[in-house]
């Protein structure tokens, strides 16, 4: 199983780079005092950072398991294409506002659009809406609000999500043959796709009961929890050994270059595949330090695009289409992160 | 791939059941109560940290209330899942026994392991507010978010009070001579003069990831018997003068008194 693999080189490379931060660290750490005692009050202030971010943002992770629970239980696909408007431009811009009514993080949209196509729904509105959903809805709106409060930092969020989510939608809207771009499981039947996702709810589809409807839901949010807790989790133990033992003086060096910052941050946002309703509390760790170009290039490219949604694309989209999947989102955040880096200035 | 479609197989898996090998189902139902118990296990946590005001050493209190919502839901997710395993397995629809899929088994032994971190970390190491240890270097100029401080007497101004209004006032002389009566952590780096140190506090507007240590100056002559990361009441007034290449009041103590720990360790700008 890839994905298990993948998993491990990603824990080993976790455990290394840790290990070679607390190498870094030590000189640090150990300037007053002696080892023992430098190193249970480091143990102290690495266990209180990392807490903090997780109790900050586990309610955040539980709100969208939940959603994504009920979302599962009670829509039905013929809900969501009821509403894709026809014209293809109009379906695009659309898409980008679908995820305000269905608030799905980067692992629950690949999913629900991969039913919208074999409804049929329009390659660049189920393109846009698997790019932007992650950021544009209402718990990231609220997340991002209380880490960073109302500014540069949430409008440029949700402006450059939609900005770039809609134009990878036009791009794919020109270049419209779901034949090229899907595999075959995720193709319509009338494109001659085998489009059986789920078997037999294809063509009997079923409307729940109330009570079993929300016992599935339970059920999903608590196993989700759980796929999705890991990657925080581990995110977060990244980010506060990050604070607790690398000097403020070199991530300021790392963080204050306008082109490298910026990599360095998208670097980070897909090795780290941090859940879009809980990574603006991630970002707040570096906001201090790094350029704001680079915090809008992670909060945007992110979510749109890391190891876990890449391993999911993979089961939609032929391999070519997956390059561009990445490529694109990945050089426009960065132009703008760049550009916002040199030509605007913060407090 | 079946990534992304963990949860649709109920269909099939009636099938499988039957040819489930013992030892098989005895490690899932091993796995599923440790679910069950980390889920209830995280919301006693939070809980814990709700009622023994934990809670302060990590978060902005204002976010409390996201905590209560987090207790809640865990709790629910925990009851509910021990529920479904206790109760007795009807044939139509088995929901426990979902992760018969080999994308499920084995990432969730680490998962499971990985989740049980906040708890480990949670209940093993003693909960403390960041200290004086994890300052590296103390903030003294702090942006006013909002320009019109509140008319409050001066006597009660906290440090970021007393910053913020620094900052404000285009004349820092005015500031001359003013009483103040601050609380913070003593801090001092190997630059500090004998009677030097600094009375700081952190400043967090989210969670400590955004900690951000700020401080005032102080001068008092017996000012080393007063360590490092203790906590402080300092009397005095203000006096602008040379500190470290800038003109800037420094607070001239006239007493101090060590202080337990208070109830907010940070404060919230």
């Amino acid at each position: 199983m890839p994905l298990k693999r993948l998993v491990g080189y990603v824990g080993i490379v976790i455990v290394v780079a840790l290990i070679a931060l607390r190498v870094a660290g030590v000189s640090l750490i150990s300037a007053d005092g002696s080892l023992l005692s430098s190193f249970s009050t480091t143990l102290s202030i690495f266990s209180t950072r990392f807490l903090g971010i997780f109790i900050e943002a586990a309610p955040f992770l539980l709100l969208g398991t939940f959603t994504s629970g009920l979302i599962e239980a009670f829509v039905s696909r013929e809900d969501i294409a009821r509403l894709i408007p026809r014209n293809p431009i109009a379906a695009t811009v659309f898409g980008a506002f679908m995820g305000i009514v269905f608030p799905v993080c980067e692992c629950g949209v690949v999913p629900v659009a991969r039913r919208l196509f074999t409804k049929g729904l329009p390659m660049s509105a189920g393109v846009t809406f698997l790019l932007a959903a992650p950021v544009m809805n209402p718990v990231v709106l609220v997340s991002t609000y209380i880490a960073f409060g109302f500014g540069t930092i949430l409008i440029g969020r949700f402006v450059i999500t939609a900005v770039v989510a809609i134009a990878v939608g036009l791009i794919f809207a020109l270049n419209a043959n779901p034949i090229e771009v899907l595999r075959p499981t995720s193709l319509a039947p009338a494109m001659g796709g085998s489009g059986l996702i789920d078997g037999g709810n294809l063509i009997k589809p079923k409307r729940r009961p109330l009570g079993e409807g929300l016992a599935a839901a339970i059920q999903l949010a608590a196993d989700e929890f759980f796929e999705m807790g890991r990657y925080l989790i581990i995110g977060s133990l990244l980010a506060a050994a990050m604070q607790t033992l690398v000097s403020e003086e070199s991530l300021r060096q790392l963080g204050t270059g306008p082109v490298q910052s910026v990599i360095v941050m998208q670097a980070l946002a897909f090795l780290l595949s941090l859940c879009s309703t809980v990574d603006a509390f991630f970002a707040l760790a570096f906001a201090g330090t790094f350029t704001t170009g680079s915090i809008l290039a992670f909060l945007t490219f992110g979510p749109m695009v890391d190891i876990k949604s890449t391993l999911m694309f993979l089961g939609v989209f032929r391999r070519r289409t997956v390059v561009y999947l990445i490529v694109l989102p990945l050089l426009m955040t960065m132009l703008i992160g760049i550009w916002t880096n040199l030509n605007l200035s913060f407090r | 791939m079946e990534l992304s479609q963990p949860h649709l197989h109920h269909e099939h898996e009636r099938d499988h059941e039957h040819h489930h090998e013992a030892h098989n189902d005895q490690s899932d139902m091993l796995r599923e109560w440790l679910k069950v118990a980390v889920l209830l296990g995280l919301g006693a946590y939070f809980i814990y940290n709700i009622i023994s005001g934990n809670l302060s050493n990590y978060i902005n209190v204002r976010f409390a209330w996201l905590s209560y919502v987090a207790a809640a839901l865990f709790m629910l997710l925990g009851v509910f899942g021990a529920y479904s395993l206790l109760r007795p397995k009807p044939h139509e629809h088995n929901h426990d026994h979902d992760h018969d899929h080999d994308h499920d088994h084995g990432i969730s032994w680490v998962g499971l392991a990985i989740v049980s971190v906040p708890l480990l970390l949670g209940t093993l190491i003693p909960s403390r507010p960041l200290g004086a240890d994890a300052i590296q270097g103390v903030n003294m100029s702090v942006v006013a978010v909002d320009e019109t401080l509140a008319p409050t007497d001066p006597a009660t101004w906290n440090v970021l009070d007393w910053l913020r209004s620094f900052n404000m006032n285009s004349d820092i002389h005015s500031f001359d001579g003013q009483a103040a009566n601050v609380v913070g952590l003593v801090w001092r780096d190997a630059n500090f003069a004998e009677n030097q140190f600094m009375v700081a506090r952190f400043t967090i507007s989210c969670c400590v990831a955004d900690a951000s240590p700020i401080g005032l100056p102080v001068v008092f002559d017996d000012a080393q018997s007063y360590p490092t990361d203790t906590w402080v009441q300092v009397n005095g007034n203000f006096r602008v003068e040379d500190f470290r290449g800038s003109e800037f009041p420094v607070l001239y103590a006239t007493s101090i008194e060590q202080i337990e720990e208070p109830e907010h360790p940070y404060l919230y700008p």
